[in-house]
Order: structure tokens, then sequence, then C-alpha cells
């Protein structure tokens, strides 16, 4: 019998019942959601047993106000049987600073340089992996641009930066930038000050000053 | 970060034990991020002995723009743009990925009609003979055979003059757009097309007289940068890559997107998974897609270059003059944009480069929430280092320029 996304979905929760979470179809998309304890043996069997040889992409997704924080997301395809599959596990517990996923770089050599990508934007660590660096920022960059709390505006700089003399011991790029405080978090501007009022969700969040 | 911890990320042991014990002397040196033969500004870290390279760090983020991150900021329409920045040399194969992302999250593909899919197909092909021609002049320009660089500019002009004729552009032209074209074609379209595709099967051969027998060429691409076909699926390679590592994989057959099942064509696929099979099934598979172009040129259905949802696709200028309610669509669409539902999608295509997958994720705003471009060529960089580790110096140039990277992809 071919193994299909759908029949994948049904042996794996037969399988790992445990491990699973939940699964959603959106668009003929199959997606499961694992318990990241559990990432590891599942994405094992798939490869050795189901044939998803190839890891299209590593990536992760940011949902600030969620616990658990960030989805990391998995897209796999199985040449052999002509099927793609997503799986996802959600770190990020309230106050971690930097989450932490077991790695898959041993089932996929490839999963390496992903993960690196997703450590250096988003603060995702990955236990096991043999080269955790950064990889798209510089080495010695502090935050992570892709999580929603990055601040789109700019750098903070002491007053008064317009006009004034920006002292010499303040290093105004790398290093310095401050992520702003829950209360006076700018939150991706741009998304809540484009159309005020239009955007969907409880009226007066757009107001922030 | 101290920087002390900078540097010792950086060094890479000098006279590092070998096998047996003994200490050989190896040097480290740089190649890049400004060097001819990087196709842009990779850096590779090389640790060489004499010759030889034990070992190879390539480095990337010099040409990183936050493409990603500009998006969660963009309604749909304007991150289109984006997406031709990234893979500047074929643009609209980016587009037409982010199109069918976008049409699959708004669940409208249904309503593509056959006339748009043949226009995108036949421009897909088109841009991946141009992408092809690109990489064929600067691999054989690092090569050392400078003639064949100015004939493939030559041929690529021609393309390019076709895309100035739908779009007004030649390079970054956002033609294809969710939902549709951006305009419709123009009646000297057809006439520059046929003008090309009559005269490009002799070009192509003309390529295959300069490289294809020649000895020198054999000798410095053959048995070079070899990639397992194993380790080209563990590493996620796609594309001329995998297809060249004799893995007979295709998306546009495994997973036909805009119309692709109509077209019939073949993937052509190498036996050694060396460079010189990377180069044969990019040549071969310029003479496939000159076929699909001609199919779709011949087949082309008439219609409508846009869906007619003005939620999705802004209404045609004249309606804007004489209709109330166009002139609302109008400005609703370029102002607040089009909302789809909540939901994620990952679709997948072909380009030029190997696998282009698109990741969506929307919040049922007017922006999407998320967007992470699978970079084909950012794989297969990745695997750049099965490829040269113990060969020569000199093989490297070979070897990078057999993976075709573009670094606006590669870092996006």
């Amino acid at each position: 019998m071919a193994i299909t996304a759908t029949s994948t979905v049904a042996m794996v929760r037969e399988k790992f019942p445990q491990a699973v979470v939940e699964t959603v179809e959106f668009r003929g998309e199959q997606t499961i959601v694992l318990l990241p304890e559990h990432l590891v043996t599942v994405c094992a069997y798939l490869q050795r047993n189901l044939q998803y040889a190839y890891l299209s992409s590593v990536t992760a997704v940011d949902w600030l106000e969620r616990v658990p924080r960030y989805d990391v997301v998995y897209h796999l395809l199985s040449l052999t049987n002509q099927c793609e599959l997503r799986l996802k596990v959600r770190v990020g517990q309230r106050g971690e600073e930097h989450p932490s996923v077991p790695t898959v770089s041993g089932t996929w050599p490839g999963a390496n340089w992903f993960e690196r990508e997703v450590y250096d934007l988003f603060g995702i660590t990955f236990a096991g992996h043999p080269d955790l660096r950064r990889i798209l920022m510089p080495i010695d960059w502090t935050t992570h641009p892709l999580r929603k709390d990055y601040p789109l505006t700019g750098f903070d700089l002491p007053e008064p930066h317009w006009g004034g003399q920006v002292p010499y011991d303040v290093d105004p790029g790398v290093g310095s930038q401050t992520l702003r405080t829950p209360s006076g978090r700018e939150l991706n501007e741009s998304r809540s000050k484009i159309n005020p009022g239009q955007e969907p969700g409880e009226p007066g969040s757009e107001k922030r000053e | 970060m101290q920087k002390q911890d900078i540097e010792t990320q950086y060094i890479i042991e000098d006279n590092q034990p070998l096998e047996g014990g003994q200490r050989v002397d190896t040097m480290t040196i740089n190649m890049g991020p400004q060097h001819p033969s990087t196709h842009g500004v990779l850096r590779l870290i090389l640790t060489i002995e004499g010759e030889i390279i034990v070992k190879a760090v390539p480095d990337i983020g010099f040409l990183h723009t936050g493409i990603e991150k500009t998006a969660e900021s963009k309604t749909y329409h304007q991150a289109l743009v984006l997406t031709d920045r990234m893979e500047y040399l074929s643009p609209l194969c980016n587009n037409l990925g982010y199109s069918l992302a976008v049409e699959k999250l708004l669940d409208i593909e249904d309503e593509i009609s056959d006339k748009i899919k043949y226009v995108r197909v036949l421009l897909a092909e088109l841009q991946r003979i141009a992408s092809h021609l690109v990489w064929l002049g600067t691999h054989a320009l690092d090569l050392g055979a400078m003639s064949v660089f100015l004939y493939c500019f030559r041929e690529r002009e021609m393309i390019l003059d076709i895309f100035e004729e739908i779009s007004g552009v030649r390079m970054m032209t956002s033609y294809i757009c969710p939902g549709g074209l951006q305009a419709d074609l123009t009646p000297a379209f057809d006439a520059k097309v046929r003008a090309f595709t009559s005269i490009f099967p002799d070009r192509l051969q003309e390529y295959h007289d300069l490289l294809t027998n020649n000895q020198l060429w054999m000798e410095r691409t053959k048995g070079v940068g070899v990639l397992s076909a194993q380790d080209a699926i563990a590493y996620g390679a796609s594309g001329p890559v995998l297809r060249g590592s004799n893995v007979v994989w295709d998306i546009r057959k495994a997973f036909p997107y805009s119309g692709y099942e109509q077209f019939d064509f073949d993937i052509p696929v190498g036996t050694n998974g060396d460079v010189y099979d990377r180069y044969l099934v990019r040549m071969l598979e310029m003479e496939q897609s000159l076929k699909i172009v001609n199919q779709a040129l011949e087949g082309m259905p008439a219609g409508a270059y846009r869906v007619l949802d003005p939620k999705v696709a802004p209404p045609p200028k004249w309606q804007i003059t004489g209709s109330m309610e166009a002139l609302i669509h109008h400005f609703k669409f370029y102002t607040e944009g089009y909302r789809p539902p909540k939901g994620e999608v990952f679709v997948r295509t072909e380009a030029p480069k190997g696998e282009l997958g698109f990741y969506i994720v929307s919040d049922g705003t007017a922006k999407p929430y998320r967007m992470h471009v699978r970079a084909p060529s950012f794989a297969n960089l990745e695997a750049l280092p099965l490829m040269i580790e113990g060969r020569f110096l000199a093989d490297v140039v070979a070897a990078i320029g057999s993976i075709d990277i573009v670094l606006g992809e590669v870092d996006r």
C-alpha cells in the first residue's frame, strides 16, 4: 500500500499515541503537532520506516502572546511515495529566553544549517546540534531579529540623539539594542499602525499612547 | 559577546593531527567574500594542505537583507516585490511560487484560468532558460572559457527583452502576482517569443559544440565535485544538483502546479553526480524548457489575465473611471489588501536552482504573519563541503559554479 500523508498521520498516531498533541489538516496539507521530547524518535521512524528521506526545511513561528511561544516547523518530503508532511513542536514557556528543541540533524544531516538559521533568527537552541553558531547575522549580534518583539524602529539611543552628540562610549550598532518592555512595546509597529480601526481584534487595541 | 569568544568561533586549528597521528602542515585561507568565482558574497574558510582541501567551512550572511522580516509588515500584494529580490536571476519563478502559495491560502486555485496558467508556465520556463544561461556563462568563465559567456548573455538579452515587452521591466518584473498577472500580454509578445524559440536550438547546439565534448572542459569537470545520491537526498539538495546525482525527482512532475501536468517534457538526470553531470543536466533542461515554451505558445488559450474577484485582484483600469464600486474596490485593494483566512500553507515549486518553497502563515489580517522561504541554493550550498573536501583547491571553483548559487536567496 502506498503511503500517503493521511495514512502517515494515522500510522504515527497509532504508533506514538503519547507523542502526538494534535493533527491538523488545512488546504490538503497534513500537520502533526508533536511533543518536543518525542521528536527525534518520531523523525527517525518517519525517515527509516515511512521513507521520508528528504527534509525540505526547518523554520519557526513566533506567537508572542501564546504559551508555549514558538512553533518549530519541519517540512518533510518522501521522494519514493511522493507525499509531503509537516511536523511541529511547540516550545517556549513564559520567561524562557532560549527554549530548547532536540536536533534532528542526526536523522537528516541537512537540518544542520536550517537549525542554525532558526537559532540565529529566533534564539531557539537545538540540543545535541553539532555546530550551533549564528549563520546569517554577524556573530557578535546579541538578539534574534525574527522574534515578534524585535524593535522595528531602530535602536534606542540615549537622548538627545537628534541634533545632539551621541556619546562616544555608546555603540549604536550591535550589542546595545534594547528590546522594548511589554508595557511600552512597539509590537511590530507598522502592523498595528496601518489602517487603525480596520484590523480585526478587540476595539481599542490600536491605542497605544 | 567578548572579543575572544568571537575569535575562537572563527579559528580553525592549524596543524591538526591527521590519521596515523602524523601532524601535517596545514594552512587556513579565506576564499571570498570578494572573489569573482564565488558568485556573489560567499566566503569559504578553507584549510588546505598543499593543494588539497582538508576542511571547508562556508560562511554566509553577507547579503542578509531580512526579507522574511520585511514581508511581515507588508500586505500580501506588496510582499510580492520582495520575492523578486531574493533570487534575482529568476524573479518570475519566485513570483510564481509566492503567488501559488497566496492563492492556496485564499483557496482560489480553481478560479485561475488556463490562460493564466499557460502564461505562467511559459514565462517560468523562459526564466529557467535565462537563469541557466547566466549559470552556463559564468561557470564556463570561471573555468577559463570566456567566449561562452558572451554568447550566453546575447541569448539572455532576448529573453529579458520579452520580459520588458510584457511588463516594462527587464529583471524585477513582479509580473506574476496572486490572482493572475499584472497586465495582459502585448500583441508583440507572440512574435518575440517565436523569434527566440526559432533561433535557440541552434544556439544551444553552439554551446554543446563549444563545451560538451571539449577535452579541456571534460578534464576540469568529470569526476570533480562528486555528490552521491544518498548524500544529495540527506542534505536536502534539489534541482539539477539532485538530478545530477541520478535521482529522478522534479516537482513539476511529482506535484504538478500551475498546469504542468498538461505539458509533455522529460526529466534529464546524470549518472555520477559530478560537475559534468550537473552541467549536462542543465543543458538538457534548457532543451526541455524550450519544448514546454513551444507547447505553451501553441496551445495558448484566450481568456482573462486576472481573476474576476475584486477582493483579490484590482479591477481593470477602464472600469475605475465609470464604476463607483470598482473605484472603491481599487482603493480598498491598494490601501488595505485582502485577508486570507487563518492558516498556513507550504507550496513547493521547481525553480531553476531547485526546490523553492514558500511557507506562509496567516493570522487573518492583511499581512502575512510569517513568511519563510525554503531557498534551494541554501540547501545546495550546505552540500558543498562534501563535494570539495579532499579535492584540489582549483576544483572548488568548478564545484561552486556547478551548484549555481545565488547569494541573494541563500541569505535572503
